[in-house]
């Protein structure tokens, strides 16, 4: 199929042997998070499962030359949205939100392929408008580049990868050369913005009769907001947040040990191999194992970069940098969740929560980034 | 792009990245390093569960042994770990099983200050519902059946009165005893016995403590305190007497009815023990169910025992009746003591007495030549009018004192009345809620003026002058104010503002019939712990000596026994076939309604053991109605057969 000794030696060994960490760290904090439960008990298999199929995957996106992927662009643009629009007339709705498509026996998230096939798209078109990056009104057409598929995120409505979408873009356009002030500004400015309009709702609600619209269900809403007093609805929306910082804090510094929590095998902890796994590791394995965990991330998104440096080419470098910023932003957001300083957006952490599509979608990301290392010029970073 | 640019970018994005990651691990070095307590705290509460163990209460025993309060296990659902995230549904569904409010079950689980703790919802809990809710288990996650001691009163409504009932423990009733380790459901005396000795009744809790998951299953025992049940009482009651005494009283009230008197549906019994002070019977008509009490109260049921007029939770042995003529043995050794009257004195009775007005003799036409004795036998108003009259209010309040009819007893049960001796003080007050302020201010002006200049005199002649000075200047202000004969003469035959309760009046029997000993009734002997070592045992206190010559407490108790003897004796055709009693009956004026029947006795008359007060509102005459609840506590006190009570055996 390929020349084995060739390309085995051209892949990027530490990279590989980060995943690898990676995925069986998870497999075993997975097998701790699901083995007391007779229906979760199959997750773990099927996450082995996954895996493998990630693998194929990632053997996949490391043979195929992916200059040709800037070629057929349009064509992979216009298959996400159909993606992305069957999500919503076909699709299976889980917690208010339809994510989900079936197809036989299989049953997957076009979303997260969103993710990546919207990288090698936005790569392909930021490659096309070099220079004209300068302005905002250069910005624009950017924005609606990526502005149409995420509208139909929204629309599912998945608020989670909406943001992972933003973050995907912003960083591409930084690494494209974008102003860092304006895109600063930009984030900063549309935080602020939603901030206050979500703050000015909740007054009004409050203090008066005005219902100021805001385009989010109530229950987005709150759980948007209710990790900064998480108490205040302690056993409602509050109840993952607690009951999350309550697994990790009483790990302390070295865990209640593997299989020992007492937050996750007493079933305290909800969606716990999927959203809320890294509470897992901080209950189990403490501060060791979740600082552990994280510098095996910091590892592999360093070593992205190192290919993101070195690409061959503008495509394979923008594509290195929106799969950086995908990787960082997960675990940045995950992360950030579990510990209660970030709001409740349902991001999972790559190749760690317990996903298929996910975990495909990660590993035939990494593989696109291998198969750019494999073609770079040979000048070390 | 050009290589330096993207290096830029790239440090750039790498700086950015691990700030952010930075920011991550001091968050976890937050949570894990420095919060870690706390968290541990908060885990170990998820876990860790402890249902508590309720104590049994102490057990009630007669004199005898008799089991007077028990407990029984009855059912009672609680909800464990409310916090968890579906609870509106649980609640939902146990209302609906429960037929209780939603509301008022949230209620309930917001009272709850500790999540970990269960919340009790509901007690006494029928089989049947039991059986739906383990039927339902599967989808009322956290709901659990335990079994616990509740209050079981083997003779239903017997002694209610004396002994109170238990309920759980209210807000105020938590706050001022939180020190003793009362928590929210936790089961308080709230009236009677239950209420004076809750600290020595209650029990204390033990606890099982367990490791449960988050739908509260149990995943290990970590270990059980097994629960102290309370002390046990033992009473002075005589179950005997009691029973007979409850039982008497709902018959006398049906006969007074039977009679025409509508309204006598209430009235009271005591039997004391005449050398102690120890209650044998302590009665009050009409009772209620204290089982009612302990769960959940029905608007109905609420309803009957808090807003009925017939107020059933009243204890009426301790409600100050006017006594009538069965306070004239007070008046009677008042007169031999002062001095003024001799035994053998006789007047004339022509079935009134005129003073201003006419005073008239219960029988019409009257008794004839009257000595004290015969004055006391056949109840004789005209008499005591006249006596009355002659020694003054001062020496009759200063003997009703002298028998503690001014004080309470200091029976061991809350709720006592010291009723009213009526003397020239105590009519001011009971007139000054009837004055405007500014006479108000000018009584007692008046009153300090003279209490001084009183104290300082010591001249007999001159007290009389300041007495009589103080007089007309209150008769001034309003006529009512000064003490006038007639309040003394209406006085003597235990009228006007005379009022003392059955207690109070067994309590004085009680001392005329020991010679003179007045002693603080009391209801418990004991109090004995469950491994049956005495906490607390009460002795006989004596309240005070009644300052009476022995001659003329014999003479008084003469008359008593007369009252028992034909032919014309108020009390007579009583106690056939018992060994002699001494008794007074009275028949107590109320304004717009019948008459109250009063009823004092003790026996045996040589030696005695036993004093009777009873009373009947609205009853009538006392001999015929109040009389035979006497007869048949002494008949039960004295193991002869209880007139009352319907012939058994009978083909």
């Amino acid at each position: 199929m390929f020349k084995q000794s060739r390309l085995l030696k051209k892949l990027d060994h530490t990279l590989l042997a980060v995943v690898a960490l990676i995925i069986i760290f998870s497999l075993v904090v997975i097998f701790s998070a699901t083995k007391d439960d007779t229906v979760l008990k199959k997750d773990f298999i099927k996450q082995i499962l996954f895996v493998v199929i990630g693998m194929g995957a990632m053997i996949f996106m490391v043979n195929i030359n992916y200059e040709d992927l800037a070629r057929h662009m349009k064509k992979l643009y216009i298959l996400n949205l159909i993606l992305l629009g069957a999500v919503i007339f076909m699709g299976d709705s889980a917690l208010g939100a339809q994510r989900w498509i079936e197809i036989g026996p299989f049953r997957f998230q076009p979303s997260e392929f969103a993710k990546l096939i919207i990288i090698i798209c936005f790569a392909a078109f930021l490659n096309s408008r070099q220079g004209k990056l300068r302005s905002f009104k250069d910005l624009m057409p950017c924005f609606a580049f990526i502005g149409a598929p995420l509208i139909l995120i929204l629309k599912q409505p998945d608020l989670g990868t909406s943001l992972v979408f933003m973050a995907i873009m912003f960083g591409m356009l930084f690494a494209a050369g974008a102003r860092p002030w304006l895109l600063f500004c930009l984030v900063a400015g549309g935080l602020a913005f939603v901030s206050l309009w979500i703050w000015a709702h909740f007054w009004c609600e409050a203090n008066s009769s005005f219902h100021l619209w805001i385009p989010l269900k109530d229950y987005q809403l709150n759980r948007l907001t209710i990790f900064l007093n998480p108490w205040d609805d302690w056993h409602g929306d509050g109840y993952h947040i607690i009951q999350s910082q309550i697994a990790i804090g009483q790990g302390g510094f070295l865990g209640r040990g593997l299989f020992q929590g007492s937050q996750t095998h007493g079933d305290f902890l909800p969606i716990q191999d999927t959203d809320f796994i890294f509470s897992v590791v901080g209950e189990e394995l403490g501060f060791v194992g979740a600082v552990a965990l994280l510098f095996l991330f910091f590892i592999l998104i360093y070593r992205c970069v190192c290919i993101a440096v070195n690409a061959k080419d503008n495509f394979g470098y923008l594509v290195a940098t929106g799969v950086i910023s995908m990787i960082a932003f997960h675990v940045l957001v995950n992360v950030g969740m579990t510990t209660g300083i970030m709001p409740v957006t349902g991001i999972p952490l790559p190749m760690f929560s317990y996903g298929g599509s996910s975990m495909i979608t990660n590993l035939a990301a990494l593989g696109l980034l291998l198969s750019i290392n494999m073609k770079k010029q040979n000048i070390m970073f | 792009m050009e290589r330096n640019f993207i290096e830029r970018k790239m440090r750039t994005y790498l700086i950015i990245v691990s700030i952010f990651f930075s920011i991550l691990v001091f968050r976890l070095a937050y949570l894990q390093l420095l919060q870690n307590d706390k968290f541990s705290t908060l885990a170990r509460e998820n876990r860790i569960r402890l249902v508590t163990i309720t104590a049994p209460r102490g057990e009630v025993f007669d004199r005898n042994g008799v089991k007077l309060v028990g407990n029984q296990p009855v059912y009672t659902v609680s909800l464990v770990n409310p916090g968890r995230k579906n609870i509106d549904d649980v609640v939902e569904k146990l209302a609906a099983i429960l037929g209780e409010d939603p509301g008022e079950i949230q209620q309930k689980i917001d009272q709850q200050k500790r999540s970990y703790e269960p919340v009790k919802i509901a007690t006494m809990i029928p089989l049947d519902i039991v059986t739906r809710i383990e039927e339902q288990r599967m989808e009322l996650p956290g709901v659990e059946i335990y079994v616990e001691p509740l209050r079981e009163y083997p003779n239903g409504n017997l002694l209610t009165h004396v002994m109170g009932y238990v309920r759980q423990i209210n807000e105020e009733q938590l706050a001022a005893n939180k020190d003793k380790g009362y928590k929210m459901g936790d089961p308080y005396g709230q009236t009677g016995l239950e209420n004076t000795y809750e600290q020595y009744l209650r029990g204390q809790d033990g606890g099982r403590q367990m490791e449960v998951d988050s739908l509260a299953r149990p995943v290990r025992d970590l270990g059980i305190k097994e629960p102290v049940p309370g002390n046990n009482l033992l009473l002075t009651i005589d179950y005997k007497v009691q029973k007979v005494a409850e039982e008497a009283l709902a018959r006398a009230s049906q006969q007074a009815i039977k009679e025409g008197y509508g309204e006598a549906r209430a009235g009271a019994a005591v039997a004391l023990d005449v050398h102690s002070g120890q209650v044998l019977a302590l009665a009050s008509y009409p009772s209620y169910d204290p089982v009612k009490l302990a769960g959940v109260l029905s608007q109905k049921d609420y309803n009957d025992l808090f807003n009925s007029p017939l107020k059933p939770m009243l204890n009426r042995a301790l409600l100050p009746y006017a006594p009538g003529s069965t306070f004239k043995m007070i008046v009677a050794l008042a007169a031999l003591e002062s001095g003024l009257v001799k035994a053998g004195d006789t007047i004339s009775d022509p079935g009134y007495f005129f003073l201003g007005r006419t005073f008239m003799d219960w029988k019409p036409g009257g008794h004839g030549q009257v000595d004290l004795i015969r004055a006391l036998k056949v109840s004789c108003d005209t008499y005591f009018y006249q006596v009355g009259l002659k020694i003054g209010i001062d020496h009759i309040a200063g003997m009703a004192r002298q028998f503690g009819l001014d004080k309470i007893t200091g029976i061991e049960l809350p709720g006592e009345d010291a009723g009213v001796v009526p003397d020239r003080d105590t009519k001011i007050e009971q007139r000054l809620y009837y004055l405007d302020e500014k006479s108000l201010a000018k009584v007692k002006e008046i009153n300090q003026r003279y209490n001084d200049l009183l104290s300082r005199t010591t001249d007999e002649n001159e007290r009389k002058s300041l007495l009589s000075k103080k007089s007309d200047e209150l008769r001034e202000i309003e006529w009512e104010l000064d003490w006038h004969d007639y309040d003394t003469i209406i006085s003597s035959i235990g009228q006007g503002d005379n009022h003392y309760s059955a207690l109070q009046l067994a309590n004085y029997i009680a001392a005329i019939a020991n010679g003179g000993t007045l002693y603080k009734p009391y209801i418990v002997q004991k109090v004995v712990d469950f491994n049956g070592r005495i906490i607390k045992e009460n002795k006989p206190v004596v309240l005070g000596q009644v300052n009476v010559s022995p001659q003329n407490l014999a003479i008084v108790r003469q008359g008593m026994y007369e009252v028992t003897q034909p032919p014309d004796g108020t009390a007579y055709g009583f106690f056939t076939g018992f060994p002699p009693v001494a008794a007074k009956t009275g028949t107590a004026e109320v304004d717009d309604h019948e008459p109250h029947a009063l009823f004092v006795c003790y026996a045996p008359y040589d030696n005695p053991d036993i004093a009777i007060a009873s009373v009947l509102e609205y009853a009538g005459h006392g001999g015929t109605i109040a009389g035979p609840v006497a007869e048949d506590m002494l008949a039960a006190h004295l193991g002869l057969p209880v007139p009352g009570e319907p012939q058994k055996n009978q083909p």
